[in-house]
Order: structure tokens, then C-alpha cells, then sequence
């Protein structure tokens, strides 16, 4: 911010007039002024002045500008995703990632691209022992999900909501008319929509897919010691059908709905940043946004983020879930 | 006298003509006169320290080698007079078969690989116990393999190797592939099918065919050929199956260590697994899998060993297999259609509005 011959440059977006400060002003001017023997006349000084008011506003605006964006943002974004699942997301797919990477070499062993990655890596040695770092990375992290989903009460709660419901399948089912035609209602998704509950189920089911029969691979020695033969068989052909079938959904579906997808191209960082626009809330979670939001005016609470914390989720199937109404449109 | 001595010249003279004349008796039998000796049973050389050194030569049998039309002269070319006074030469396979000579003895490149083989370096190293052509093909019997009485001949391999190899071949000869050859099965391996046989190279040598790495292809020459081990009425995808397996994966990658067929199987005492004695009897598998799983136990006789998802054969880990390949299918063609119907439905809205 510039500097100017004022010292309380007046500040308060409510004073948009400038403070009764004018006399001091001008006199000190003249005063200056006189000083270097060169005394102004009553116009110059009036000129300086009106410059120096021009200037204030213009900042004041600014400032007014700045302070309003970050009210509206406050107003606008709520919290969907809170740190710990963030990381939780952040972790699970810094490990699929590596083990997608380390994995699918193997199981295609024999192409030409899997030869260039082992002769990047120099051979199988550390591809093997990255993909059972990164094994132990998500089996811990989904060691950590199990105990946050029974244990920590808003991992409870997220998980509840995440259970399919019949609802789900009457959402599934209105989408598909939607998107044919059939009817021109959209269905109105929960926190969680039926596109989202299958990718989380999804996930669930590769992963202790994987992480047992990966287990049981790589501790085969006492694999065979306790279990048949043929358990063995069984895990690693499940272990590298599974594989696939997780790589090439996590292509195409995930990466449509998250990137792809003309409504969240070319990225919807909800999972990384943890927010969402109400717009975007009220678009696509309008059940949950009413629920929040009927509900911040019923409590007249004041922040939006503990709302989303704490909201009941009881009310899903409870009672019928309110429309949503003018208040917030 | 003088008379006497002109006829006795003339006698002489008639009866050498009548001596070249007779039909079957020089002329036709240019070996008799080295057979005047060599030719009878019993003919030997008695060395220093009282060992003998046999010198017959069974005209017969040498009749029928691959030689059997040259005179001993050909090969023994410092024998001038008889009896020759002086021990001849040690021959040399090399004195004719080499490139571009006129005698048209058949050149191959074998003698090269030979001398890449453990007993060419053996020999170049001086070992006395290692063997040249000779001690394989013999000295006056050389016959082509094909010829059911050559010493190279399929049959007759494992008891030439087993000359100087004799625990081997006790070993052998009781394995599935020797007990096969004696029936009389010549499709079963002898030797020289796994060890090769002039390019006979040390199993640490990447070439060779007992490398690690290369077992699984030596016997896939005939494990993995369909029409004669349905014939033999033996599974013929076991090295396929090997290959696919993390063993075979593993050896792929260079893990030397891992195992390959030898190392449950053997090698020389292979037997079928029916037999009590074999590595991979259902009984013995925890031991022989123990080598290098100490852990395990007899848990791993409990399956198949060389399983391929994709056969029916496999049993539960075929159907594990169909599942995942039809669930995978269904579940992505889901995943398409609800991504194109969501394009769909976004395109017709974005117009409509």
C-alpha cells in the first residue's frame, strides 16, 4: 500500500467519506511548503487534496473488494471432505498408484513395454520390493479406514451414510430415465450419491481382495504350511484378475467421473482441497445441502463447517427430506 | 642249379601272379595282410606292469563302419612295411575331416563345438581321463548314428556315456527316460538329448542347455511336443504351465536360484510320480518342496502343481479364473454404457436448455 503525507489513511469500509482531517492537511502542506520557501496558493493545495482523496477511495474500494470475496467464499464453499479423510484419499491412492505401477509389469511380464519399465528399474529386484511398500502403505491405511469407520465418530457417520440404501437403486434407476429422456427429474443424491457409494464399495472389495491374497503370496512359505496348495492357485489368480479389473475401472471410471466428466473437467479437487461450492453442493448433494442448511437457519448457527460436522444424518431416511427452498436459491 | 635257380624265380614270380590273381584273396581283401596279425582273437600288446593292450580288430565289425571300405593305411599312413617296427602314430579324426579335403570325408562343425565342450577343454587342458572322438565314436567301428549298432546311436548312448559316467548311469538306468530306452521307446531321452553332444557346455555357461534358464526349453523339446506325448500319454502342458508360474517368471527375470524343472524332478533318476521313489511322489513333494520352502508341509501335495487357469483341468482355479474373466467384462461394459449414457444425458440437457 502506498504511503501518504496522512497517517491514518482512513480504512473502515463503513467511512467511505474521508475523516474531518482536511484543515490538518492543507496546513501542513502550506506549512511544508513554506518551509522550502516556496509557498502554494489556496488551489494548488486544493488540487493536492482532491488528488489525495481520489487515491484513498480508489484504495478503500479495493480493500472493500477483497473483504467481500472473502465472505462470499465463506458463505459459498462448505467443508465436504475434513482432513482426515483427505489423507486417508491421499494415501490410498499413492499406494494403488505404486502398486498399479510395480504390479501390472508382472502380470504382463512378457511385453515389450513391461521390458523397457524393468530395464529402466534394472530388473524385477526393487519393483518387487516397491509394490510390498506400498502393499504395507495400504494395508495400513485400510487398517486405519476399518478403525475410523467403527471407532471415530465422524467416521461412523460418513460410513452410515455410505451404506446402499433402496433409495440408491430408485436414484439409479431415475438416472437412467434422466439421461434418456424419460423423465425430466433428476434424482436427489445424499451426501453420498449411488455413483460414489459404488466407487467406495468398490474400492472396499479390491482391496481385501488384494490385500489378502497379496498376503498370503507373499508369505507363501507359511502359506503352505498351513493351507492347500490349491489356496495358493486361487491367490494368485485372483490376486492378478483382480488386479486388472481394479486398474482399468480406476481408468475409466474414476478417472471419468472425477476428470473427465464435462461437469468436473478437468478436475474436481473436492478431495484435495476438502471444499465444495454450495452451488455445486445444492446441484449435486441437494438433500444434504437442505438438511445443512434448513438447519443453520432453524439454529441460527453461525458457521457453515461445523454444520456439515455436525449434522444429523439420522434424517436421511427418517422423514421425507424438505425441498429445498427460496431462502437459499 | 642255375636251371633250378631260374625256375625257382619263375615259380616265384607265377606264384605272386596267381597269389594277385585268386579272386578274394589279396586283391578283394586289401586288409589281409594287417589281419595276418590284428585278425586273430587274442592279439595284445602286454605294457609295462603287466596290462594289456588289446590290438584285434574284429574285421567284421569294421567291415560295416562308416570306413569299412578304406584300407588301414588310409588312417594309418606311417604303417610302411610289415610287421611294422615302431608303434604308428596316433591317428586324427581331423587327418580327413576338415574343410576341403579330397578324400570326401564328410565335414560338419562339430569338431568346433567340441572344443568348446567340458571335455574339448578337458582335453585341451591335459586331462588324461577326457575323451576325443574316439573314445565316443570308437576307433574302427565309427558308424552313423542312425546305424542300430553304433555306439552313438540312441540306444546305445547312455552305456557309451556310461563308460566313463558309470554312477550316472546306474542312476539312469533306472529313471522313467532309461527304463523307457531299454523297452526300446527311443522317443525317451537319452543324454544326448538334455546334455547335447559335440556343443556339451558346463551348466554355468548361458549357452548351455542345462543353464537354469534354459532347462525348461531343453525339455520342451519333447514335453512340450503334442502329438508324441499324446502318444505317451503324458500331460504336454507342464512347461507352458512352469513358465507362467512365479518359478517361471522368477528364472525369466534372472532369479537363477528359483527352481526349474531339474530341481524337483532330478535329473538322471527322474521318475514318474506314480513311483514311491520319486521327488515328486505325493509323499515326498513336502520334502522335495522343503529344499527350498523349509516351511512347508504336506499342505502342497494338495492341488495341482503346474496349474494353467485356462484349462479345465485346473479345477477351481479354472472357474476362479471364468468368473473373474466374465464378472471383469460385465462389470466394465456397466461401467461404459452408464459413462456414455451420463455424456448422453449432459449433451441432450446442455441443448435443451
Amino acid at each position: 500500500m502506498m504511503s501518504y503525507p496522512d497517517e491514518n489513511p482512513p480504512r473502515e469500509p463503513q467511512g467511505a467519506k474521508i475523516p474531518p482531517q482536511k484543515e490538518n492537511l492543507a496546513q501542513r502542506i502550506q506549512k511544508v511548503f513554506s518551509d522550502l520557501d516556496y509557498p502554494l496558493d489556496e488551489e494548488i493545495v486544493e488540487e493536492i487534496l482532491q488528488d489525495v482523496r481520489k487515491r484513498v477511495e480508489q484504495e478503500i474500494v479495493k480493500q472493500r473488494r477483497k473483504e467481500e470475496k472473502e465472505r462470499r467464499e465463506a458463505r459459498e464453499f462448505v467443508t465436504r471432505f475434513n482432513l482426515n479423510i483427505r489423507v486417508q484419499h491421499f494415501l490410498l491412492a499413492v499406494a494403488v498408484l505404486l502398486l498399479i505401477f510395480t504390479g501390472l509389469p508382472i502380470k504382463f511380464h512378457e511385453s515389450a513395454w513391461a521390458d523397457i519399465y524393468f530395464r529402466f528399474l534394472g530388473g524385477l529386484s526393487l519393483s518387487r520390493w516397491l509394490h510390498r511398500l506400498a502393499a504395507i502403505l495400504l494395508t495400513g491405511i485400510s487398517l486405519y479406514h476399518l478403525f475410523y469407520i467403527s471407532f471415530h465418530p465422524e467416521g461412523k457417520r460418513e460410513f452410515r451414510l455410505m451404506i446402499p440404501t433402496r433409495k440408491d437403486f430408485k436414484d439409479f434407476w431415475q438416472n437412467i430415465r434422466f439421461y434418456l429422456g424419460l423423465s425430466s427429474q433428476k434424482p436427489k443424491f445424499h451426501r453420498f450419491s449411488y455413483v460414489e457409494k459404488f466407487d467406495y464399495w468398490a474400492v472396499y472389495w479390491g482391496v481385501v481382495i488384494m490385500v489378502v491374497s497379496g498376503f498370503l503370496l507373499w508369505l507363501h512359505d507359511w502359506t503352505l504350511a498351513i493351507l492347500p496348495k490349491f489356496i495358493l492357485d486361487i491367490a494368485r489368480e485372483v490376486h492378478s484378475d483382480e488386479a486388472f479389473l481394479a486398474t482399468v475401472a480406476i481408468i475409466m471410471w474414476h478417472f471419468y467421473n472425477v476428470h473427465l466428466n464435462p461437469h468436473n473437467f478437468p478436475f474436481n479437487p473436492s478431495i484435495f482441497t476438502g471444499k465444495i461450492s454450495r452451488e455445486k453442493m445444492r446441484e449435486e448433494h441437494p438433500l444434504e445441502y437442505d438438511e445443512i442448511f434448513i438447519e443453520t437457519l432453524t439454529t441460527a448457527s453461525t458457521s457453515h463447517t461445523t454444520a456439515v460436522a455436525t449434522s444429523s444424518p439420522s434424517s436421511e431416511d427418517s422423514s421425507p427430506p424438505p425441498e429445498p427452498s427460496e431462502h437459499h436459491l | 642249379m642255375k636251371i633250378s635257380k631260374v625256375w625257382g624265380v619263375i615259380f616265384l614270380i607265377g606264384g605272386m601272379v596267381a597269389v594277385e590273381a585268386v579272386p578274394g584273396f589279396a586283391q578283394v581283401d586289401p586288409l589281409r595282410r594287417c589281419l595276418l596279425c590284428h585278425g586273430k582273437a587274442g592279439f595284445k600288446e602286454v605294457l609295462e606292469g603287466g596290462k594289456e593292450r588289446p590290438l584285434y580288430i574284429d574285421v567284421e565289425d569294421f567291415r560295416g563302419s562308416a570306413h569299412g571300405n578304406m584300407v588301414c593305411t588310409i588312417c594309418h599312413t606311417d604303417v610302411r612295411t610289415i610287421p611294422h617296427l615302431s608303434r604308428p602314430r596316433r591317428i586324427h579324426c581331423l587327418q580327413c575331416h576338415y574343410e576341403g579335403n579330397v578324400v570326401g570325408a564328410p565335414v560338419e562343425r562339430k569338431p568346433e563345438k567340441y572344443k568348446e565342450s567340458v571335455h574339448g577343454k578337458a582335453l585341451e587342458k591335459g586331462d588324461p581321463r577326457a575323451p576325443d572322438c574316439r573314445d565316443c565314436h570308437t576307433s574302427h567301428s565309427v558308424r552313423q548314428a542312425s546305424d542300430s549298432a553304433s555306439t552313438v546311436n540312441k540306444r546305445h548312448v547312455p552305456e557309451t556315456c556310461g563308460r566313463c559316467h558309470l554312477s550316472v548311469f546306474t542312476a539312469y538306468s533306472q529313471s522313467v527316460h532309461g527304463t523307457a530306452l531299454s523297452k526300446g521307446i527311443l522317443e525317451s531321452a537319452a543324454c544326448s538329448d538334455c546334455h547335447r553332444e559335440h556343443d556339451l557346455l558346463p551348466k554355468d555357461d548361458p549357452r548351455s542347455s542345462l543353464y537354469p534358464q534354459n532347462v525348461a526349453n531343453t525339455c520342451a523339446t519333447c514335453h512340450q511336443n503334442e502329438t508324441l506325448m499324446r502318444k505317451l500319454g503324458i500331460p504336454v502342458k507342464q512347461v507352458q504351465a512352469f513358465k507362467e508360474s512365479f518359478h517361471g517368471v522368477a528364472i525369466e527375470f534372472g532369479f537363477l536360484k528359483v527352481a526349474n524343472c531339474v530341481s524337483c524332478h532330478g535329473y538322471h533318476d527322474i521318475l514318474p510320480q506314480s513311483d514311491i521313489r520319486s521327488s515328486i511322489h505325493p509323499t515326498n513333494l513336502a520334502k522335495t518342496c522343503g529344499k527350498c520352502h523349509p516351511r512347508v508341509t504336506a499342505m502342497v501335495a494338495r492341488g495341482k502343481i503346474h496349474v494353467l487357469p485356462t484349462e479345465p483341468s485346473s479345477g477351481i482355479v479354472y472357474w476362479v479364473s471364468q468368473f473373474f474373466k466374465w464378472f471383469t467384462i460385465l462389470v466394465l461394459l456397466g461401467l461404459f454404457l452408464h459413462i456414455l449414457l451420463d455424456l448422453f444425458g449432459r449433451f441432450r440437457a446442455h441443448r435443451t436448455t
